[in-house]
């Protein structure tokens, strides 16, 4: 950390000292001071910042929640169900108008945001121009109101993560600072958009900074955290949905629960295929056809709340809230289900601006609520209500499509409030993400980044990944080992026999160190041969290993040492065998590629 | 510029910390301007949802009172699409939920309850409401608890008259319940905090009556009474309860006040009838002659046994050649010709055991005709009711 910003401290620091000079021999010490307390400072003002970023997204998710709301009455009426005229052309219309927008003013707003956010803090510094998050917020208030089957709260995760590289810009923090700034915005946008926090912190550390790092949770949840209270401030602290009583009576059935996690699992398989198969052959038609994209998918979905299922159109939060109270029989949910994967897919692959979160909670909600509708039938004796069925759903869907398993248990327990309904979410998430992952193993997000030609990384992939260990590289411990009390000329006498050039030596009390053959020979010449091993060596001892490390962390002392110890961690004296650097080599040339698979699709780019 | 070009032109470093606090003092100003605005925005805009959610409320209230709960359940949603803490709406459209009969209608009116309910615990229009949920749900433990709420809560016009109807509908609730000890613990609280209302006092003591309580029924209806010595609905019930109770000297004075108050009360009028006849029917009334008692006695076995037979020609049941195994009419009717020479004896101090005799086959005449042959009338009633009270005093 003190290497990284030290010219930066020095130059800024150096100018300004004004107190009697000190002596010339002290200077460095007296920069490394500075340069500590500089960097401390920085650390100290990037988490004030997180603050700010949090409650300018907040105040930017207030308005971008009220601009869906206006829109959305302003273009289908103030009705839940809106007139013939208006279901159909509504979302054609403004489909237009947003293909126009997003082709000759916004380019970079399509998609859901959260790829875009991933690739700003991988790819291009932090950098996420401000236009986006303008383009953004005005394609999807307008397309999310006119009916497009979108979320607000992706777009939500990009608008923050725009505002907080812009912010970090015209500060101009140091890139490092500014690439770690994408993320602490997109945790603070979708925060308050899914006015859950902790949901938001892990959503952002699982699937956009895509590994886990201390150095920046603190400014995440700080961001999120403010976010969310702004959020509170002007909305309120209710739910998004009235939350049913849910209860486990008998453990027995968890079963029912197991089965609905393989029925999301493969609606999430047929919902993440479906998106993956026509978005890249959509954009692959010529470009005159992507300004009719939209309206077409817009008419589409227009038509379908005509035939009288308007439920599917926008974000669809009131309905998820209906089909908690029992207000759809099994049928009616089962085809909202299947209606809005369609109307989803849809205004996605169109290329319309807008987020994946709501409909996939749709989706999980209804089919939820269809599926426990169906079990109760079967087997009254169950005691689960349709609201419980429909959280548990959405928590199904959210592990088996977006494939963030974490997130989706808390983002069920922050919905829901309710600390019972932990065990069927867990094992309903766990069987869906299992079953899903077996049908379709690289999760949606990464076939659309790839898609678009970016190789971005995945936490999922991450968690694949078989780490190569020590152990799994160490050989046998050497035959001979020399004991530091003896001779030089009994170690002499010991390896004669011997071709090795290097021997380990046994240090008293504990310890290793290395003999060389031709160091021996050498001092021997020089009438040493009574002294003792322990008093020749160096001071210096050998570092050691142990078996459970990281291979990686075997590199750097394989490269400076002919032979590494590996020792018990219980018991430092007993040697379990020991690691050279051709040994590290031929383990890594032994592991097959772990590039990842790259998806056959034609590549576009957003 | 494209992106990449921009990214490579960012500074590497930069001394942000030197003017930290002009940063974060401009920061928070932007902070603060940008939260007045919002925040009027989200006034203003909330205020026109407020507006947009009243006209739409009142469009389903309309409905509602027209009785139509369903049609109001849109119009309430959406009103609370637009105000959604509006606490009046949530509790209008629970109520229309309650009431549209629809599936699952009750579930989620319960959650609008529960919901308000968390923040009101103590309203008594939301516990007053939770409970009549509890009622359609027969939820006799929910029910007690949230009607007892909303007796105790807190009422924002007219808290007495509130938690008294409350009241009033949980002991309806209970004694549909058959819980009529619970009502009757209920009743015993509202009968001593009524205030001087004759139609009150009415109202308990004839749920007295329901619940057989019949010597505070009379006290409650004495109650009404001294408000209003001429109510013929007390009179008449004071009657009814004496009457059941047995007792029928009282049960004639209030039952002939009752119809000369109201004439055209026939129910009290047949009680009357049948009250005075059991009091000139009764062989063991006190104050009575010997003469009188043998008469009573006389005159009850003498109407039996003609209760008998013409039973026995309705029932198609001949009672002279006995069968075997013969009949309950048939034995009777044996029994009845046994005990006929023995009336002779009715002044002999012999033969002491004979009244009780002879009124126990009246009575067991008068319940196996009343089984087979339908309800009694005139002297035969009278006759039963008299046996029913020396079974009870033999109890």
């Amino acid at each position: 950390m003190t290497s990284r910003s030290t010219p930066a401290s020095a130059s800024a620091v150096a100018p300004s000292a004004s107190p009697p000079r000190p002596a010339r021999g002290n200077l460095p010490r007296r920069l490394a001071r500075l340069t500590l307390h500089t960097d401390f400072e920085e650390e100290r003002f990037f988490l004030i910042l997180a603050v700010f970023i949090g409650i300018f997204s907040g105040l930017a998710v207030v308005c971008f929640r009220l601009a869906i709301d206006w829109s959305r009455v302003a273009l289908l009426g103030l009705y839940p169900h809106p007139s013939p005229l208006r279901l159909l052309a509504a979302p054609a219309l403004v489909g237009l108008l947003v293909a126009v927008l997003v082709i000759h003013v916004f380019p970079a707003v399509r998609g859901s945001g959260i790829n875009q956010t991933k690739a700003a803090l991988y790819i291009f510094n932090g950098y996420i121009p401000f236009r986006s998050a303008i383009g953004k917020f005005l394609c999807c208030a307008l397309a999310i109101g006119s009916g497009q089957s979108l979320g607000p709260e992706d777009p939500s995760l990009q608008i923050g993560a725009a505002l907080a590289s812009g912010l970090g810009r015209r500060l101009e923090l140091s890139r490092e600072k500014l690439r770690l700034l994408a993320p602490v915005g997109a945790a603070a946008g979708l925060a308050a958009a899914f006015n859950a926090p902790i949901s938001a912190v892990l959503f952002v550390i699982e699937e956009v900074i895509g590994r886990w790092s201390a150095g920046i949770l603190g400014s995440v949840v700080l961001s999120a955290v403010s976010s969310v209270v702004v959020m509170r401030w002007f909305l309120g602290a209710d739910a998004i949905f009235r939350i049913p009583v849910t209860a486990l009576v008998r453990p027995a059935e968890l079963l029912a629960y197991a089965a609905l996690g393989i029925v999301g699992a493969f609606a999430a398989i047929i919902f993440a295929k479906a998106i993956c198969y026509f978005r890249p052959r959509l954009r692959a038609l010529p470009r005159w056809t992507q300004y009719l994209q939209p309206a077409i998918a817009g008419l589409l979905i227009g038509i379908i709340g005509w035939l009288g299922f308007p439920q599917v159109m926008g974000a669809g939060y009131s309905s998820m809230d209906q089909a908690m109270h029992n207000q759809f029989t099994w049928q009616v949910l089962a085809a909202l289900a299947g209606l809005k994967i369609l109307a989803t897919t849809l205004s996605f692959v169109s290329g319309t601006p807008g987020g994946m979160f709501a409909p996939t909670l749709f989706v999980g909600a209804m089919l939820g609520g269809s599926v426990g509708l169906i079990e109760q039938h079967f087997f009254p004796h169950l005691t689960g209500t349709t609201g419980t069925y429909c959280l548990v759903g959405m928590g199904v869907l959210f592990a088996a499509f977006l494939r963030a398993p974490m997130t989706s248990v808390f983002m069920v327990l922050e919905v829901s409030g309710n600390y019972q309904i932990i065990v069927p979410v867990i094992i309903a998430n766990t069987v869906a993400y299992v079953v899903a992952r077996s049908l379709q193993p690289t999760p949606i997000f990464d076939v659309l980044t790839r898609q678009d030609g970016l190789v971005l990384p995945s936490l999922e992939e991450q968690r694949e990944e078989e780490i190569l260990r020590v152990e799994d590289a160490m050989m046998p411990p050497p035959a001979l080992i020399l004991d530091a009390a003896s001779s030089l000329a009994e170690a002499h006498a010991r390896i004669q026999s011997l071709s090795d050039t290097s021997f380990l030596v046994h240090m008293a009390p504990s310890g290793w160190n290395l003999l060389r053959r031709d160091d021996l020979d050498r001092m021997l010449k020089e009438g040493k041969s009574e002294l003792t091993l322990r008093s020749v060596l160096p001071l210096q001892q050998l570092p050691i290993l142990y078996p459970d490390l990281p291979l990686d962390t075997a590199v750097r002392p394989a490269n400076q040492f002919a032979i590494i110890p590996v020792v018990n961690r219980a018991n430092l004296r007993h040697l379990e065998g020991v690691i050279t650097r051709e040994n590290v080599l031929a383990s890594y040339n032994a592991e097959p590629p772990t590039t990842p698979n790259l998806d056959p699709s034609p590549s576009t780019t957003q | 510029m494209n992106i990449a070009s921009r990214t490579m032109a960012l500074p590497p470093k930069t001394p942000i910390v030197r003017r930290t606090p002009v940063v974060l003092a401009g920061l928070t100003a932007i902070a603060v301007v940008a939260f007045i605005l919002v925040s009027r925005l989200v006034t203003r805009y909330r205020a026109n949802e407020r507006q947009v959610a009243w006209h739409v409320f009142e469009e389903g209230q309309k409905y509602y009172r027209s009785g139509d709960p369903t049609r109001a359940l849109d119009d309430f949603r959406t009103a609370l699409v637009y105000d959604p803490d509006n606490t009046r709406y949530q509790l209008d459209l629970a109520r229309a939920l309650r009431d549209s009969g629809q599936p699952g209608s009750l579930d989620e009116a319960a959650s609008y309850l529960s919901a308000l309910w968390q923040t009101k615990p103590d309203d008594g229009v939301v516990n007053l409401a939770l409970a009549r949920l509890a009622v359609r749900r027969d939820s006799i433990p929910d029910a007690l608890r949230y009607y007892h709420n909303a007796i105790y809560g807190a009422w924002n016009s007219d808290p007495d008259a509130n938690r008294r109807s409350a009241r009033f509908e949980l002991i309806h609730f209970l004694m549909q319940q058959k819980a009529f000890a619970q009502a009757e613990s209920e009743l015993i609280s509202i009968s001593q905090s009524l205030p001087p209302d004759p139609a009150l006092h009415l109202q308990v003591a004839g749920l007295y009556s329901a619940i057989a309580d019949y010597d505070r029924a009379i006290s409650a209806y004495d109650q009404v009474l001294k408000l209003d010595p001429h109510n013929a609905a007390a009179l008449a019930g004071a009657g009814n309860a004496a009457f059941q109770m047995g007792r029928y000297r009282t049960a004639q004075e209030y039952l002939t006040r009752a119809v000369e108050a109201d004439p055209n009360d026939s129910q009290s009028q047949h009680s009357l009838e049948t009250a005075q006849l059991v009091l000139s029917a009764d062989p063991f009334r006190r104050r009575i002659t010997d003469a009188e008692r043998d008469r009573r006695l006389l005159a009850a076995f003498e109407t039996a046994g003609k209760r008998l037979q013409s039973c026995a020609v309705s029932s198609h049941v001949d009672l002279k050649p006995p069968a075997s195994p013969a009949s309950p009419l048939q034995t009777l009717q044996s029994r009845w010709d046994a005990l006929h020479p023995r009336l002779k004896n009715l002044r002999s101090s012999l033969d002491t055991d004979l009244p009780d005799t002879i009124m126990d086959l009246v009575a067991q005449i008068e319940r196996e005709t009343t089984q087979q042959c339908g309800p009694p009338a005139g002297l035969d009633l009278a006759l039963l009711l008299v046996s029913r009270d020396r079974d009870t005093v033999d109890q």
